[in-house]
């Protein structure tokens, strides 16, 4: 943030404090504990624990002992590596954080206020929706233009195991639904060998809208155990959120940037706003890789982009 | 009904656009002899920006534009974020890597020199070739560079060969189809995604009568 005048710098931090301290104490009496995230991260072993992260995109620092070290580019990626190792199997957090995350963009380094909830080793059933509803309540209080976008990867995920794609068709394929481009997709898969899936595949853009209209035209489409999976988790957060049914749009093609979502992921947005104000999901299988696979989910908050819509709306 | 604002690049492809945009009966707003770029539909709150073809990426992006018309080639070259939601039959060409006759220059060990006005679509694509290059950045007479010998090839939009052919050049390879595409920004067409969807439905029955 560049400001011309100290004065509407003040006014800004003013509202940002004011802000983060609404957020703060709203999870806190929600029972959510608090955690400082570190700034610092080993580079090697958060690049070994998080693939994803791009590296050209982190912002480094050597150590005096010529170790690497870079600033935070993703803050869940910190905790559940700092947690992990040490888990009891009994454990349940409920934690919240305000941290920033660092990156490289080209011309700068990027600096990103966020807030973020993670929810780590509760086993019960409604976890999904309680997560959700926290998201809804914290965005709600502040606009009523919003929206939510429901996925679940586990959809997705279940046609591609099952048509076991080579890596470059799977990540051509996954960039295609990340534009939404319906026509070089259907290009693209008419190139390669006929696998049932693909039934489903090919419609997969359409998929989205409330969910009797996603039920409505996966009707003769090919569908295998894991995607049924997912749509049950969907059809439970459905009939959870009633009330609020227009301001939820389910889309199964999403695509997220961070593979480690595995089961519903969830975007929010304002409207006015030209980013996502929230995103989260689950990522049960990214605490996998440290043994035993123990349940997670959360979202952050981009606390700039909410302030600034925020004030755009009055 | 929520409103729109749909980018429509000036020049010849837009004239094209403008002509199925009136054809499906919603672009009857735009008049294009006028030196007005900003036009008004009131029966169907729609509000049409018109824009430099290189610009309608940037409006699109930034929110300012909820859909936009633009060409495949100035996607390619941008690194933005948005929906590539309808590839149209209007503005079609090829983008292919072009030089002298008779002498091709596609050497492995030598760094090819490559004049375009795509610096980035040319370097991935010799990229993915393994051929080393140099890329001048040119804005315009593109085909001069390997003339001059400030090249060995261009790479370029070819929609006749005509341009190429009076200069004594070739195409060596076609690279990608061009075409126009709608593209959306993403969050509105998250909020206005019913709206967006029957506009796309209305232009593309007016597009593929061609």
């Amino acid at each position: 943030m560049n400001f011309l005048k100290i004065e509407d710098e003040m006014k800004y931090f003013q509202r940002m404090f004011i802000l983060r301290k609404e957020i703060e104490n709203f999870l806190y009496k929600e029972g959510y504990m608090n955690i400082e995230p570190s700034i610092f991260e080993e580079y090697d072993e958060f690049t070994s624990v998080n693939s994803r992260i791009d590296r050209k995109t982190t912002v480094k620092i050597l150590e005096s002992n010529s170790d690497i070290l870079i600033l935070s580019p993703d803050i869940t990626t910190g905790i559940i590596n700092k947690f992990m190792p040490r888990w009891d199997y009994d454990l349940m957090l409920k934690i919240f954080y305000y941290g920033k995350t660092y990156k490289h963009n080209g011309t700068g380094i990027r600096e990103n206020r966020e807030m973020g909830v993670e929810i780590i080793g509760d086993k019960s059933p409604n976890i999904d929706q309680d997560t959700l509803m926290t998201a809804e309540r914290i965005i709600n209080r502040y606009s009523e233009n919003y929206l939510f976008e429901i996925g679940n990867s586990k959809f997705l995920k279940g046609i591609m195991t099952a048509c076991s794609f080579n890596k470059e068709d799977y990540d051509n394929i996954l960039d295609l639904l990340y534009l939404k481009n319906n026509q070089e997709l259907s290009d693209y898969l008419s190139e390669l060998k006929y696998r049932d899936p693909m039934s489903t595949l090919l419609n997969i853009l359409d998929l989205e809208g409330t969910y009797e209209e996603i039920i409505g035209k996966l009707e003769g489409l090919y569908l295998n155990d894991m995607m049924k999976d997912g749509l049950e988790e969907l059809k439970i957060i459905d009939e959870h959120m009633k009330n609020i049914t227009d301001k939820i749009i389910y889309d199964l093609s999403m695509v997220s940037e961070l593979s480690y979502y595995d089961g519903i992921i969830f975007r929010g947005y304002i409207q006015g706003s030209n980013t996502e104000i929230i995103k989260g999901g689950r990522y049960d299988s990214f605490t996998e890789q440290f043994g035993v696979k123990i349940p997670a989910i959360g979202f952050t908050v981009e606390l700039d982009e909410l302030l600034k819509a925020v004030y755009k709306e009055g | 009904m929520m409103g729109l604002t749909i980018a429509i690049p000036k020049g010849r492809l837009g004239n094209k656009a403008i002509e199925i945009l009136k054809a499906a009966g919603i672009g009857s707003a735009i008049e294009e002899d006028s030196r007005k770029l900003v036009f008004k539909s009131e029966n169907r709150c729609i509000e049409f920006i018109l824009l430099k073809n290189s610009d309608v990426i940037t409006y699109v992006e930034n929110g300012i534009a909820d859909i936009g018309i633009s060409g495949k080639d100035m996607i390619m070259e941008s690194s933005g974020d948005f929906y590539e939601l309808y590839k149209m039959n209007i503005g079609r060409c090829k983008m292919s890597v072009a030089g002298f006759k008779d002498k091709k220059a596609f050497k492995d060990d030598t760094i090819l020199k490559v004049a375009t006005k795509y610096p980035e679509t040319a370097r991935r694509f010799f990229n993915s070739r393994g051929q080393k290059i140099k890329i001048i950045k040119l804005n315009g007479s593109i085909e001069l560079a390997p003339i001059l010998g400030l090249s060995d090839v261009i790479v370029d939009i070819v929609e006749t060969g005509n341009t190429l052919k009076a200069n004594d050049l070739e195409v060596f390879e076609d690279m990608y189809d061009i075409s126009a595409v709608i593209i959306s920004n993403k969050i509105s067409y998250k909020f206005k995604r019913k709206e967006i969807k029957e506009i796309i439905e209305l232009i593309r029955k007016e597009d593929s009568n061609d």
